[in-house]
């Protein structure tokens, strides 16, 4: 009996003699020292539609301007219905892929 | 409200959120700085540096934390791991002289001037019972969990708190201060 109540006495007093610890600017320091913070997602998205969008200008630009417009509606002017329908739901299924893509890669990040 | 550690550990690995991560550091700061001094023995300075690449490597290897153990438990592992990193260059670190072991146990050869304490008296076990004693009597951590933080068997854990605790006792009782 003796004996158990020294066990009791000599974890209780392991438990309550463990001190806390006061941060006192330790954090801090930690956090000075981490890596720079990578660039966000948003801005890389960003970065990348502002270059997609200049070199489809320059595109436009040397392949004749005005022009290359005036054709390009004249030839989905003549173009058939039924390829009509095709691009679109072909440019609809594009961008649903790509929403989907970005929807599972933030989810996956999430449940890390 | 305070954050959950796995939401602040999901903050940090989608948005990298520096601010997520300092509270992460803030909750766990006293348990992991506290379990490193007594592993080096009160060198507050060598344990402060140690704690701060212990959170440095856990902020570089966040997302191989899967949340199977608790955030803590992970922490120690890595703490722990810097620990031994550091015991490799510096022996002092791990060896015990045996012959002041003995002299502690005896009341006739201890210094009264000293204050004898349970700090003093941890500070005296061999680094694996020491280990084992923090972490399962002052950390509160299970055998089990311990026996993952310091990757040895639980058989040894169980041993080592049970050899620490018989050690502790005696020490303590040769001073009278139990």
């Amino acid at each position: 009996m003796d004996e158990k109540l020294q066990e009791d006495s000599l974890d209780a007093r392991l438990r309550d003699e463990a001190p806390y610890i006061d941060d006192a600017g330790f954090t801090a320091r930690v956090v000075q020292k981490l890596p720079a913070r990578q660039v966000r997602r948003s801005y890389r998205a960003f970065l990348f539609l502002a270059i997609t969008l200049a070199a489809c200008f320059a595109a436009y630009w040397f392949a004749g301007g005005t022009s290359l417009a005036i054709d390009a509606y004249t030839n989905m002017a003549m173009m058939p219905v039924t390829w009509m329908w095709v691009c679109a739901a072909g440019a609809a299924l594009l961008v649903m892929a790509g929403g989907l893509a970005a929807a599972l890669s933030r989810s996956r990040g999430r449940s890390r | 409200m305070a954050l959950a550690d796995a939401d602040l550990v999901a903050r940090v690995l989608v948005d990298d959120d520096h601010h997520a991560f300092a509270e992460l550091v803030r909750n766990h700061q006293s348990s992991v700085r506290g379990l490193l001094r007594n592993l080096v023995r009160s060198d507050v300075t060598l344990a402060d540096d140690l704690a701060q690449e212990t959170f440095l490597k856990a902020y570089k290897n966040l997302r191989s934390f899967r949340g199977e153990a608790r955030f803590s438990t992970w922490l120690y592992r890595i703490a722990y791991n810097c620990f031994r990193e550091e015991a490799r260059k510096r022996k002092e670190l791990v060896g015990i002289d045996e012959a002041q072991l003995e002299a502690e146990h005896d009341p006739q050869t201890v210094d009264p001037a000293l204050r004898h304490d349970l700090a003093r008296a941890l500070e005296l076990l061999p680094v694996h019972e020491r280990s084992a004693i923090v972490l399962c009597c002052q950390n509160g951590l299970s055998h089990d969990e311990a026996s993952r933080v310091l990757d040895i068997p639980l058989g040894t854990v169980k041993t080592n708190v049970l050899r620490g605790r018989e050690k502790l006792k005696k020490m303590l009782s040769a001073w009278g201060s139990n």
